[in-house]
Protein backbone atom coordinates (compact mmCIF):
# COMPACT_ATOMS: atom_id res chain seq x y z
CA UNK A 1 0.00 0.00 0.00
CA UNK A 2 2.89 2.32 0.84
CA UNK A 3 4.27 1.83 -2.68
CA UNK A 4 0.91 2.46 -4.29
CA UNK A 5 0.61 5.58 -2.17
CA UNK A 6 4.06 6.84 -3.17
CA UNK A 7 3.22 6.35 -6.80
CA UNK A 8 -0.33 7.56 -7.11
CA UNK A 9 -1.12 9.83 -4.15
CA UNK A 10 0.07 12.86 -6.15
CA UNK A 11 -2.47 12.51 -8.93
CA UNK A 12 -5.34 11.75 -6.53
CA UNK A 13 -4.48 14.70 -4.30
CA UNK A 14 -3.91 17.07 -7.25
CA UNK A 15 -7.26 16.33 -8.85
CA UNK A 16 -9.14 16.63 -5.53
CA UNK A 17 -7.33 19.89 -4.76
CA UNK A 18 -8.15 21.28 -8.20
CA UNK A 19 -11.86 20.51 -7.71
CA UNK A 20 -12.15 21.57 -4.07
CA UNK A 21 -9.49 24.29 -3.78
CA UNK A 22 -8.93 23.29 -0.17
CA UNK A 23 -5.93 21.29 1.00
CA UNK A 24 -7.68 19.79 4.04
CA UNK A 25 -10.66 18.63 1.99
CA UNK A 26 -8.33 17.24 -0.69
CA UNK A 27 -6.45 15.27 1.99
CA UNK A 28 -9.77 13.80 3.16
CA UNK A 29 -10.53 12.60 -0.38
CA UNK A 30 -7.02 11.14 -0.65
CA UNK A 31 -7.51 9.28 2.62
CA UNK A 32 -10.97 8.02 1.63
CA UNK A 33 -9.84 6.66 -1.73
CA UNK A 34 -6.76 4.86 -0.44
CA UNK A 35 -8.69 3.39 2.48
CA UNK A 36 -11.23 2.01 0.01
CA UNK A 37 -8.39 0.60 -2.04
CA UNK A 38 -7.00 -0.97 1.13
CA UNK A 39 -10.33 -2.49 2.10
CA UNK A 40 -11.10 -3.72 -1.39
CA UNK A 41 -7.86 -4.27 -3.34
CA UNK A 42 -9.83 -6.13 -6.02
CA UNK A 43 -11.91 -3.02 -6.72
CA UNK A 44 -9.64 -2.10 -9.59
CA UNK A 45 -9.80 -4.32 -12.65
CA UNK A 46 -7.24 -3.71 -15.40
CA UNK A 47 -10.04 -3.96 -17.99
CA UNK A 48 -11.37 -0.70 -16.54
CA UNK A 49 -8.33 1.21 -17.84
CA UNK A 50 -5.03 2.39 -16.45
CA UNK A 51 -4.73 2.56 -12.65
CA UNK A 52 -3.65 6.24 -12.51
CA UNK A 53 -6.47 7.22 -14.90
CA UNK A 54 -8.96 5.27 -12.83
CA UNK A 55 -7.77 6.87 -9.59
CA UNK A 56 -7.80 10.35 -11.13
CA UNK A 57 -11.39 10.01 -12.34
CA UNK A 58 -12.50 8.58 -8.98
CA UNK A 59 -10.79 11.46 -7.18
CA UNK A 60 -12.68 13.92 -9.35
CA UNK A 61 -16.03 12.16 -8.78
CA UNK A 62 -15.51 11.96 -5.01
CA UNK A 63 -14.35 15.58 -4.81
CA UNK A 64 -17.40 16.84 -6.70
CA UNK A 65 -19.69 14.74 -4.48
CA UNK A 66 -17.94 16.19 -1.44
CA UNK A 67 -18.22 19.73 -2.82
CA UNK A 68 -21.93 19.28 -3.36
CA UNK A 69 -22.31 17.60 0.04
CA UNK A 70 -23.93 14.55 -1.40
CA UNK A 71 -23.40 10.84 -1.05
CA UNK A 72 -21.16 9.20 -3.68
CA UNK A 73 -23.22 8.71 -6.83
CA UNK A 74 -20.96 6.18 -8.50
CA UNK A 75 -19.27 3.28 -6.73
CA UNK A 76 -15.50 3.03 -7.22
CA UNK A 77 -15.86 -0.36 -8.85
CA UNK A 78 -18.26 1.05 -11.45
CA UNK A 79 -15.86 3.68 -12.75
CA UNK A 80 -14.40 2.91 -16.16
CA UNK A 81 -11.70 4.86 -17.96
CA UNK A 82 -10.37 4.20 -21.42
CA UNK A 83 -7.38 1.95 -21.72
CA UNK A 84 -4.23 4.01 -22.02
CA UNK A 85 -0.54 3.70 -21.27
CA UNK A 86 0.59 3.50 -17.67
CA UNK A 87 1.61 7.14 -17.49
CA UNK A 88 3.52 7.22 -14.27
CA UNK A 89 7.12 6.61 -15.13
CA UNK A 90 9.45 9.58 -14.81
CA UNK A 91 10.30 11.15 -18.12
CA UNK A 92 7.37 9.55 -19.91
CA UNK A 93 5.00 10.97 -17.34
CA UNK A 94 6.49 14.47 -17.65
CA UNK A 95 6.24 14.30 -21.43
CA UNK A 96 2.63 13.20 -21.16
CA UNK A 97 1.81 16.07 -18.85
CA UNK A 98 3.54 18.58 -21.12
CA UNK A 99 1.59 17.23 -24.06
CA UNK A 100 -1.77 17.42 -22.25
CA UNK A 101 -1.10 20.94 -21.06
CA UNK A 102 0.14 21.89 -24.52
CA UNK A 103 -3.15 20.75 -26.07
CA UNK A 104 -5.23 22.54 -23.43
CA UNK A 105 -3.15 25.68 -23.98
CA UNK A 106 -3.60 25.55 -27.73
CA UNK A 107 -7.37 25.03 -28.00
CA UNK A 108 -9.65 28.08 -28.02
CA UNK A 109 -10.27 29.54 -24.55
CA UNK A 110 -14.07 28.97 -24.60
CA UNK A 111 -13.47 25.31 -25.47
CA UNK A 112 -10.97 24.89 -22.64
CA UNK A 113 -13.30 26.67 -20.23
CA UNK A 114 -16.24 24.41 -21.16
CA UNK A 115 -14.04 21.34 -20.61
CA UNK A 116 -12.82 22.52 -17.22
CA UNK A 117 -16.25 23.62 -15.99
CA UNK A 118 -17.64 20.24 -16.98
CA UNK A 119 -14.86 18.10 -15.54
CA UNK A 120 -13.40 19.98 -12.59
CA UNK A 121 -16.62 21.64 -11.45
CA UNK A 122 -18.95 18.84 -12.53
CA UNK A 123 -21.36 21.28 -14.20
CA UNK A 124 -23.89 19.94 -16.69
CA UNK A 125 -24.00 21.48 -20.15
CA UNK A 126 -27.22 23.26 -19.09
CA UNK A 127 -25.46 24.82 -16.09
CA UNK A 128 -22.49 25.84 -18.25
CA UNK A 129 -24.82 27.42 -20.81
CA UNK A 130 -26.57 29.38 -18.06
CA UNK A 131 -23.25 30.49 -16.60
CA UNK A 132 -21.65 31.54 -19.89
CA UNK A 133 -24.73 32.64 -21.82
CA UNK A 134 -23.78 30.33 -24.69
CA UNK A 135 -26.34 28.14 -26.53
CA UNK A 136 -26.63 24.57 -25.22
CA UNK A 137 -25.54 23.03 -28.52
CA UNK A 138 -22.43 25.19 -28.60
CA UNK A 139 -21.42 24.08 -25.11
CA UNK A 140 -21.93 20.41 -25.98
CA UNK A 141 -19.91 20.72 -29.17
CA UNK A 142 -17.07 22.54 -27.39
CA UNK A 143 -16.75 19.81 -24.77
CA UNK A 144 -16.63 17.10 -27.40
CA UNK A 145 -14.19 19.05 -29.57
CA UNK A 146 -11.90 19.59 -26.56
CA UNK A 147 -11.80 15.87 -25.75
CA UNK A 148 -11.17 15.03 -29.40
CA UNK A 149 -8.24 17.48 -29.46
CA UNK A 150 -6.65 15.59 -26.54
CA UNK A 151 -7.24 12.27 -28.27
CA UNK A 152 -5.75 13.50 -31.52
CA UNK A 153 -2.54 14.61 -29.79
CA UNK A 154 -2.02 11.11 -28.36
CA UNK A 155 -2.97 9.24 -31.53
CA UNK A 156 -0.37 10.97 -33.66
CA UNK B 1 -29.36 7.61 -40.89
CA UNK B 2 -27.74 5.43 -38.31
CA UNK B 3 -28.26 7.84 -35.41
CA UNK B 4 -24.58 8.10 -34.40
CA UNK B 5 -24.26 11.82 -35.15
CA UNK B 6 -27.14 12.83 -32.92
CA UNK B 7 -25.41 11.09 -30.01
CA UNK B 8 -21.88 12.29 -30.80
CA UNK B 9 -21.88 15.28 -28.40
CA UNK B 10 -23.90 13.46 -25.74
CA UNK B 11 -21.40 10.60 -25.63
CA UNK B 12 -18.69 13.06 -24.60
CA UNK B 13 -20.92 14.44 -21.82
CA UNK B 14 -21.82 10.89 -20.75
CA UNK B 15 -18.12 10.06 -20.45
CA UNK B 16 -17.68 13.20 -18.31
CA UNK B 17 -20.47 11.94 -16.03
CA UNK B 18 -22.47 15.15 -16.45
CA UNK B 19 -25.31 13.97 -18.66
CA UNK B 20 -28.55 13.73 -16.71
CA UNK B 21 -32.24 12.90 -16.99
CA UNK B 22 -33.84 11.89 -20.28
CA UNK B 23 -30.71 12.66 -22.29
CA UNK B 24 -28.74 10.19 -20.18
CA UNK B 25 -31.43 7.51 -20.57
CA UNK B 26 -31.52 8.04 -24.34
CA UNK B 27 -27.75 7.63 -24.62
CA UNK B 28 -27.81 4.50 -22.45
CA UNK B 29 -30.59 3.05 -24.61
CA UNK B 30 -28.62 3.77 -27.77
CA UNK B 31 -25.43 2.29 -26.30
CA UNK B 32 -27.25 -0.98 -25.67
CA UNK B 33 -27.76 -1.44 -29.37
CA UNK B 34 -24.83 0.39 -30.97
CA UNK B 35 -21.39 -1.25 -30.85
CA UNK B 36 -19.77 1.68 -32.68
CA UNK B 37 -20.93 4.14 -30.02
CA UNK B 38 -19.72 1.83 -27.25
CA UNK B 39 -16.27 1.94 -28.82
CA UNK B 40 -16.47 5.72 -29.12
CA UNK B 41 -17.52 6.00 -25.46
CA UNK B 42 -14.47 4.02 -24.39
CA UNK B 43 -12.28 6.42 -26.36
CA UNK B 44 -13.95 9.43 -24.72
CA UNK B 45 -13.32 7.87 -21.30
CA UNK B 46 -9.63 7.66 -22.16
CA UNK B 47 -9.75 11.34 -23.19
CA UNK B 48 -11.39 12.22 -19.86
CA UNK B 49 -8.56 10.49 -17.97
CA UNK B 50 -6.05 12.61 -19.92
CA UNK B 51 -8.00 15.70 -18.92
CA UNK B 52 -7.85 14.60 -15.27
CA UNK B 53 -4.06 14.29 -15.51
CA UNK B 54 -3.85 17.98 -16.43
CA UNK B 55 -4.41 18.78 -12.73
CA UNK B 56 -1.30 16.85 -11.74
CA UNK B 57 1.31 18.78 -9.79
CA UNK B 58 0.93 19.39 -6.07
CA UNK B 59 2.08 16.58 -3.75
CA UNK B 60 0.11 15.80 -0.61
CA UNK B 61 1.74 16.85 2.67
CA UNK B 62 3.72 14.21 4.58
CA UNK B 63 1.07 14.11 7.30
CA UNK B 64 -1.38 12.55 4.81
CA UNK B 65 0.83 9.49 4.51
CA UNK B 66 1.13 9.12 8.28
CA UNK B 67 -2.61 9.54 8.64
CA UNK B 68 -3.31 6.83 6.06
CA UNK B 69 -0.86 4.36 7.59
CA UNK B 70 -2.30 5.02 11.06
CA UNK B 71 -5.84 4.42 9.75
CA UNK B 72 -4.77 1.20 8.06
CA UNK B 73 -3.19 -0.02 11.29
CA UNK B 74 -6.48 0.65 13.09
CA UNK B 75 -8.65 -1.29 10.65
CA UNK B 76 -10.61 -3.75 12.74
CA UNK B 77 -9.25 -7.27 12.64
CA UNK B 78 -10.88 -10.29 14.20
CA UNK B 79 -8.49 -11.36 16.94
CA UNK B 80 -9.75 -14.35 18.89
CA UNK B 81 -8.72 -14.28 22.55
CA UNK B 82 -9.59 -16.95 25.07
CA UNK B 83 -11.50 -15.73 28.10
CA UNK B 84 -9.33 -16.08 31.17
CA UNK B 85 -10.51 -17.58 34.43
CA UNK B 86 -11.56 -15.26 37.21
CA UNK B 87 -8.63 -14.63 39.51
CA UNK B 88 -7.76 -12.67 42.56
CA UNK B 89 -7.59 -8.96 41.95
CA UNK B 90 -3.88 -8.67 42.79
CA UNK B 91 -2.98 -11.49 40.39
CA UNK B 92 -5.19 -10.03 37.68
CA UNK B 93 -3.33 -6.80 38.10
CA UNK B 94 0.00 -8.55 37.65
CA UNK B 95 -1.07 -10.38 34.57
CA UNK B 96 -2.97 -7.58 32.90
CA UNK B 97 0.16 -5.76 31.82
CA UNK B 98 1.77 -8.90 30.41
CA UNK B 99 -1.37 -9.94 28.52
CA UNK B 100 -1.75 -6.46 27.08
CA UNK B 101 1.83 -6.54 25.81
CA UNK B 102 1.40 -10.00 24.25
CA UNK B 103 -1.89 -9.03 22.58
CA UNK B 104 -0.33 -5.84 21.29
CA UNK B 105 2.65 -7.73 19.86
CA UNK B 106 0.35 -10.31 18.25
CA UNK B 107 -1.79 -7.56 16.75
CA UNK B 108 1.21 -5.76 15.33
CA UNK B 109 2.72 -8.96 13.90
CA UNK B 110 -0.57 -9.94 12.35
CA UNK B 111 -1.21 -6.52 10.90
CA UNK B 112 2.29 -6.40 9.54
CA UNK B 113 1.85 -9.80 7.89
CA UNK B 114 -1.50 -8.73 6.46
CA UNK B 115 0.02 -5.53 5.11
CA UNK B 116 2.88 -7.39 3.45
CA UNK B 117 0.56 -10.01 2.00
CA UNK B 118 -1.80 -7.41 0.58
CA UNK B 119 1.00 -5.42 -0.99
CA UNK B 120 2.49 -8.59 -2.47
CA UNK B 121 -0.93 -9.68 -3.80
CA UNK B 122 -1.56 -6.28 -5.34
CA UNK B 123 1.88 -6.12 -6.94
CA UNK B 124 1.65 -9.65 -8.26
CA UNK B 125 -1.85 -9.17 -9.63
CA UNK B 126 -0.98 -5.82 -11.18
CA UNK B 127 2.19 -7.19 -12.82
CA UNK B 128 0.33 -10.21 -14.21
CA UNK B 129 -2.49 -8.10 -15.60
CA UNK B 130 -0.07 -5.60 -17.10
CA UNK B 131 1.81 -8.44 -18.79
CA UNK B 132 -1.38 -9.92 -20.21
CA UNK B 133 -2.48 -6.50 -21.39
CA UNK B 134 0.90 -5.89 -23.02
CA UNK B 135 0.74 -9.21 -24.87
CA UNK B 136 -2.81 -8.51 -26.00
CA UNK B 137 -1.82 -5.03 -27.20
CA UNK B 138 1.16 -6.44 -29.10
CA UNK B 139 -1.07 -9.01 -30.77
CA UNK B 140 -3.69 -6.45 -31.74
CA UNK B 141 -0.94 -4.05 -32.82
CA UNK B 142 0.55 -6.69 -35.11
CA UNK B 143 -2.79 -7.48 -36.68
CA UNK B 144 -3.86 -3.88 -37.19
CA UNK B 145 -0.54 -2.15 -37.89
CA UNK B 146 -0.42 -0.13 -41.10
CA UNK B 147 3.12 -1.47 -41.57
CA UNK B 148 2.11 -5.11 -41.22
CA UNK B 149 3.10 -7.14 -44.27
CA UNK B 150 0.51 -9.69 -45.32
CA UNK B 151 1.47 -12.68 -47.41
CA UNK B 152 -1.10 -14.78 -49.22
CA UNK B 153 -0.02 -18.30 -49.97
CA UNK B 154 -1.61 -19.87 -53.04
CA UNK B 155 -1.09 -23.17 -54.81
CA UNK B 156 0.77 -23.17 -58.12
CA UNK B 157 0.59 -19.98 -60.16
CA UNK B 158 -2.98 -18.93 -59.35
CA UNK B 159 -3.23 -15.12 -59.19
CA UNK B 160 -4.22 -13.89 -55.67
CA UNK B 161 -7.96 -13.38 -55.28
CA UNK B 162 -9.81 -11.18 -52.78
CA UNK B 163 -10.05 -13.26 -49.68
CA UNK B 164 -11.32 -12.93 -46.11
CA UNK B 165 -10.95 -15.19 -43.11
CA UNK B 166 -13.06 -14.81 -39.97
CA UNK B 167 -12.24 -16.63 -36.73
CA UNK B 168 -15.18 -16.44 -34.35
CA UNK B 169 -15.84 -17.71 -30.81
CA UNK B 170 -19.64 -17.49 -30.30
CA UNK B 171 -19.62 -18.02 -26.51
CA UNK B 172 -17.57 -14.86 -25.91
CA UNK B 173 -18.52 -12.92 -29.06
CA UNK B 174 -14.83 -12.67 -29.99
CA UNK B 175 -14.02 -12.17 -33.66
CA UNK B 176 -10.79 -11.78 -35.61
CA UNK B 177 -11.12 -11.05 -39.32
CA UNK B 178 -8.28 -10.80 -41.85
CA UNK B 179 -8.68 -9.87 -45.50
CA UNK B 180 -6.32 -9.65 -48.45
CA UNK B 181 -6.29 -8.50 -52.07
CA UNK B 182 -9.34 -6.29 -51.61
CA UNK B 183 -9.89 -3.56 -54.21
CA UNK B 184 -9.56 0.05 -52.97
CA UNK B 185 -12.75 2.07 -52.43
CA UNK B 186 -13.54 5.76 -53.06
CA UNK B 187 -13.13 7.91 -49.89
CA UNK B 188 -16.87 8.13 -49.20
CA UNK B 189 -17.30 4.34 -49.17
CA UNK B 190 -16.10 1.73 -46.67
CA UNK B 191 -16.18 -2.03 -46.24
CA UNK B 192 -18.48 -3.31 -43.51
CA UNK B 193 -18.27 -6.80 -42.04
CA UNK B 194 -21.51 -8.50 -41.00
CA UNK B 195 -22.22 -11.41 -38.70
CA UNK B 196 -25.16 -13.28 -40.27
CA UNK B 197 -26.83 -15.06 -37.35
CA UNK B 198 -28.78 -18.29 -37.71
CA UNK B 199 -31.80 -16.31 -36.53
CA UNK B 200 -32.46 -12.62 -37.01
CA UNK B 201 -30.98 -9.79 -39.03
CA UNK B 202 -27.30 -9.20 -39.88
CA UNK B 203 -25.25 -7.69 -37.03
CA UNK B 204 -22.59 -5.03 -37.83
CA UNK B 205 -19.16 -6.48 -37.01
CA UNK B 206 -16.81 -3.65 -37.93
CA UNK B 207 -15.80 -1.15 -40.60
CA UNK B 208 -12.48 -1.32 -42.40
CA UNK B 209 -10.43 0.03 -45.29
CA UNK B 210 -7.69 -2.06 -46.83
CA UNK B 211 -4.11 -0.77 -46.85
CA UNK B 212 -2.51 0.06 -50.21
CA UNK B 213 -1.67 -3.64 -50.67
CA UNK B 214 -5.34 -4.55 -50.20
CA UNK B 215 -4.98 -6.08 -46.71
CA UNK B 216 -7.15 -5.33 -43.69
CA UNK B 217 -7.89 -6.64 -40.21
CA UNK B 218 -10.79 -6.29 -37.79
CA UNK B 219 -9.88 -7.43 -34.29
CA UNK B 220 -12.43 -8.04 -31.57
CA UNK B 221 -15.21 -5.69 -32.68
CA UNK B 222 -17.92 -5.17 -30.02
CA UNK B 223 -20.33 -8.07 -30.51
CA UNK B 224 -22.86 -9.57 -28.12
CA UNK B 225 -21.80 -12.95 -26.70
CA UNK B 226 -23.68 -16.15 -27.48
CA UNK B 227 -24.80 -15.35 -31.04
CA UNK B 228 -24.64 -18.40 -33.28
CA UNK B 229 -23.27 -17.40 -36.68
CA UNK B 230 -24.60 -18.82 -39.91
CA UNK B 231 -21.84 -17.05 -41.82
CA UNK B 232 -20.07 -13.70 -42.29
CA UNK B 233 -20.41 -11.29 -45.20
CA UNK B 234 -18.87 -8.04 -46.46
CA UNK B 235 -20.75 -5.17 -48.10
CA UNK B 236 -19.66 -1.75 -49.32
CA UNK B 237 -21.36 1.00 -47.28
CA UNK B 238 -21.30 4.80 -46.84
CA UNK B 239 -18.19 5.87 -44.92
CA UNK B 240 -19.98 6.14 -41.53
CA UNK B 241 -21.13 2.53 -41.82
CA UNK B 242 -24.71 1.24 -41.75
CA UNK B 243 -26.88 -0.38 -39.13
CA UNK B 244 -28.19 -2.80 -41.79
CA UNK B 245 -26.65 -3.75 -45.16
CA UNK B 246 -27.59 -1.33 -47.95
CA UNK B 247 -25.94 -3.24 -50.78
CA UNK B 248 -25.46 -6.79 -51.96
CA UNK B 249 -22.56 -8.64 -50.27
CA UNK B 250 -19.36 -8.69 -52.27
CA UNK B 251 -18.03 -11.61 -50.22
CA UNK B 252 -19.86 -14.25 -48.22
CA UNK B 253 -18.22 -16.83 -46.02
CA UNK B 254 -18.47 -20.55 -45.86
CA UNK B 255 -17.56 -22.45 -42.73
CA UNK B 256 -14.14 -24.09 -43.02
Amino acid sequence: MAQLYERYSGIVYSVALRVLGDTGAAEDILQEIFMQLWRNPDGFDVSRGSLPGWLAVIARNRAIDSFRKRRPEVEMTEVVVGIGPDMVRGIEWNRTLDKIRGVLGSIPAPQRSALELSFFEGLTHTEIAEKTGEPLGTVKTRIRAGLLALRKAFNQ
Amino acid sequence: MNGHEQFADDLALYAMGTLEGDERLRVEGHLQECPACRVELEKFRGDVALLAFSASGPRPPARSRERLLAAIAKEPRRIETRASRPMAWWRAFEWAGAVAVVVMVLLLVRQNNDLQRRVADLQSSSARQQQQLLQAKQLVGTLTSADAEHYVLVAGKSPPQPQGRAIYVPSSGTLVFLASNLPQLPPQRIYELWLIPTKGTPIPAGLFRPNPQGSAAVVKPPLPAGIEAKTFAITVEPEAGSAAPTSQPIMVGSRG
